[in-house]
């Protein structure tokens, strides 16, 4: 970015222009630069640009590069065990996502997917897919590549605790390829994943009062470099 | 057989086996009167207005001219069912398709063309004899009448007002109708009781009585249909028929020179057989959504392999992808010898026209709905269609019956029971998961204890039914908070233990 501002000689094709119009056009590249997830600037820190989908909690926003989450790729999301809110940090997003008219793919929850919450989450159980626990983890994965692959699982979630780096690496690829969203719920943080950005969820902090807020740790995120962290309230509503 | 060569004039009408049969050759009588608005009353007007007939439908009454309609009558059906007689009338006529390619339906009858089959067979009455035989046997074997009536007449209506009179007539020349129908009661044109009744108050009881009569005056008293019937019979007017088609099956196979243990080698050769499926297919404007693979093996039972669709398809190269997903994922017994296509079932061909002008959302949309069933097909094959499931939401007070999960393809049924909208749901909060089976809390000093210790948030939530199915539940639920953070849904028991059960996590 810097080195655009220092360019003291206008390239050919702008030479015709009148200096000022060259200075607003500085600050369009700004915007365009800002708004372009694959650039990484390390001077800047997270949260430049709007270009990511608003997780509904402003906290996590603040933290996430793009102000959101991304448009597509692999995350990983990882809890001490299932059930520490990782859902419901999905809301937002899998609500926006069947909007759009995309399905959302479970595959191997590790238990029974209750409709009436999904009904009250505002999600269309018509455009729930699940694909069951029993299956083998070799067609859990192929499965979710595939569904990665094709570009209307507008969102693939998926529960396996340990994965090789060889395999997420594959999955990130095929999410960049069919342009979805995979997420991944683990038990285990591993390092060195090629996943576009990894969430911990840590016990939240010994009951004060009424304080409901669960730790949600920033790990890796592509576009920001050190681990940040967030107290997020999962249950606004109740 | 004799040869048809050596028969190359047209036999002379014969008599039938039946003595009742009888020939009618008569010459029209002068001053043939023509039925309808048109009609005309002198005969060589009468024959321009054929000829204008034959004009507008020319290539129809060309053909026609030399059509001998076999109509075949099957009185003993009428005791059966509607849906039983154009079953048997559908399996008799693939019978009657041995003498002619061209055989239509009409009610309790059967009508073929058999003009063109004459010389071939060598007459009229090998080809009845044929039917005779064939018909009577299949007709016995359901428990019926092994006999039926029949008739031949250059008009496809003649031919079926002839036969249903039950005297077998048979009629070579058109000009010969108009007297072999007169002889007929009134009894077996089409008509309703009410015209019944007022024909017979006319004091007509044979055909020949109508012929009496003027045209438009009939068509005032009885309809178009009634004189469009009779201007039928005398092949005034174009009788256009649906054929019969047999129904559609598809079966081809292939035995491979040399055995195969290499499944991919086997891929091209479907590919061809598939191509000629979906050949099939657009030829017959069907789509089809179950085929059946059959690989055979020396000395051992076939590998069967099933596709089923989601959505009734044509189109090679998605059977060809789903076979090549079932065939990544199938180990062979032993080397293949023989591969075999069948088609199991075919269904109507749906296909959907793009807008012209760029309306974006709904036409994607729909692009891209095929290609999610396509997709959904593919999961199905590879993980077994009991792997893939989708949720429901029913109206229910006990919160494990609240959900359901049903396989893709009974989704009719899930139609029925049309997903509940959000004001019957529950509007308390419950869980993303649920446990399939509660787990019991431990007290631990006083407090309940899972992971760690659990304190509660909201409820209670008193949830009592199924008093009347003897599985008494009475529970009141309670959304509680772990020291660790994660929500649970817990209940207690409000019988005689009063334990406590965690049954979901809000996740």
């Amino acid at each position: 970015m810097t080195i655009i501002r220092n360019h003291d000689q206008p390239q050919a094709g702008y030479k015709n222009l009148p200096a000022g119009k060259a200075c607003g056009h500085t600050t369009h590249i700004d915007t365009l630069l800002q708004s372009n997830p694959n650039l990484w600037r390390g001077v800047d820190m997270a949260g430049q640009g709007c270009h990511g989908h608003s997780t509904g909690f402003p906290p996590l926003d603040n933290i996430l590069p793009g102000r959101g989450w991304p448009h597509k790729g692999l995350m990983e999301i990882i809890t001490p065990h299932w059930g520490m809110g990782e859902l419901q940090l999905l809301i937002p997003l899998m609500r926006s996502i069947v909007e759009q008219g995309q399905w959302i793919l479970w595959i191997s929850p590790p238990y029974l997917l209750y409709a009436p919450a999904l009904i009250q989450a505002g999600i269309n159980t018509d455009q729930v897919l699940l694909v069951k626990l029993d299956t083998s983890c070799k067609d859990a994965l192929w499965s979710m590549e595939k569904a990665l692959q094709t570009e209307n699982c507008g969102l693939v979630l998926a529960w396996q605790n340990w994965l090789p780096n060889k395999v997420l690496r594959r999955l990130q690829l095929a999410a960049d390829v069919g342009n979805t969203l995979g997420v991944l719920f683990k038990h285990h943080d591993s390092e060195h994943s090629p996943s576009l950005m990894r969430l911990k969820i840590g016990d939240s902090l010994p009951s004060e009062g009424q304080f409901n807020e669960s730790e949600v740790t920033l790990i890796k995120a592509r576009g920001n470099f050190r681990p940040l962290t967030a107290r997020v309230n999962f249950y606004q509503q109740t | 057989m004799e040869d048809p060569d050596s028969a190359a004039q047209l036999p002379l009408p014969s008599l039938p086996d039946n003595s009742t049969a009888r020939v009618i050759r008569l010459h029209p009588r002068g001053g043939a009167k023509s039925l309808g608005n048109a009609a005309t009353t002198t005969k060589d007007a009468g024959s321009d207005h054929c000829r204008s007939d034959q004009q507008t439908t020319n290539r129809q009454t060309a053909s026609k001219r030399n059509c001998l309609w076999y109509a075949l009558y099957f009185p003993q059906l009428g005791e059966l069912n509607k849906p039983q007689q154009e079953k048997y009338l559908h399996e008799l006529a693939g019978l009657v398709q041995s003498v002619s390619s061209t055989v239509s339906f009409h009610p309790l009858t059967l009508i073929c063309e058999i003009r063109s089959s004459l010389k071939y067979f060598a007459g009229i009455d090998v080809i009845h004899n044929k039917l005779k035989r064939q018909l009577g046997t299949q007709l016995s074997a359901w428990g019926l009448a092994n006999d039926f009536l029949y008739a031949a007449s250059p008009t496809v209506t003649a031919s079926l007002l002839l036969a249903r009179s039950g005297r077998n007539t048979l009629v070579y020349q058109k000009e010969n109708l108009r007297s072999a129908l007169g002889k007929l009661p009134t009894e077996v044109l089409d008509l309703d009781k009410e015209q019944r009744r007022r024909l017979y108050n006319m004091g007509v009881r044979h055909l020949s009585d109508i012929w009496r009569l003027p045209g438009d005056g009939l068509r005032k008293r009885f309809g178009s249909n009634f004189v469009n019937q009779l201007n039928k019979a005398l092949g005034k007017v174009p009788e256009p028929t649906r054929n019969y088609l047999p129904p559609p099956a598809f079966a081809t196979s292939c035995e491979l020179p040399y055995e195969l243990e290499n499944l991919d080698r086997l891929l091209p050769l479907a590919d061809e057989m598939l191509a000629q499926l979906c050949d099939f297919l657009r030829r017959r404007d069907l789509a089809t959504s179950h085929l059946l693979f059959s690989l055979s093996h020396e000395k051992r039972s076939s590998t069967k392999i099933e596709l089923g669709l989601r959505q009734a398809s044509r189109s090679q190269e998605h059977l060809m992808l789903l076979l090549e997903t079932r065939f990544s994922n199938l180990t062979i017994p032993a080397p293949v010898s023989a591969i075999k296509v069948e088609a199991k079932n075919f269904d109507a061909f749906s296909g959907h026209s793009d807008s012209l002008l760029i309306t974006g959302k709904p036409a994607t949309r729909r692009y891209n709905d095929s290609k999610l069933s396509q997709f959904i097909e593919q999961l199905q094959s590879r993980l077994g269609e009991h792997h893939v499931k989708r949720v429901n939401n029913l109206a229910e007070h006990c919160p494990e019956y609240a959900s359901q999960q049903f396989n893709l393809n009974a989704l009719n049924d899930a139609e029925k029971n049309k997903p509940v909208t959000t004001e019957q749901t529950a509007s308390n909060p419950r869980p993303f998961w649920l446990l399939q089976d509660p787990v019991q809390l431990t007290l631990r000093k006083g407090k309940l204890y899972h992971r760690k210790t659990i304190s509660l948030v909201s409820g209670p939530e008193r949830i009592e039914t199924y008093w009347w199915s003897g599985s008494n539940i009475r529970r009141d639920y309670y959304v509680a908070r772990e020291a660790n953070g994660s929500r649970l849904w817990i209940y207690r028991e409000k019988g005689v233990e009063k334990n406590w059960y965690l049954h979901g996590f809000f996740a």
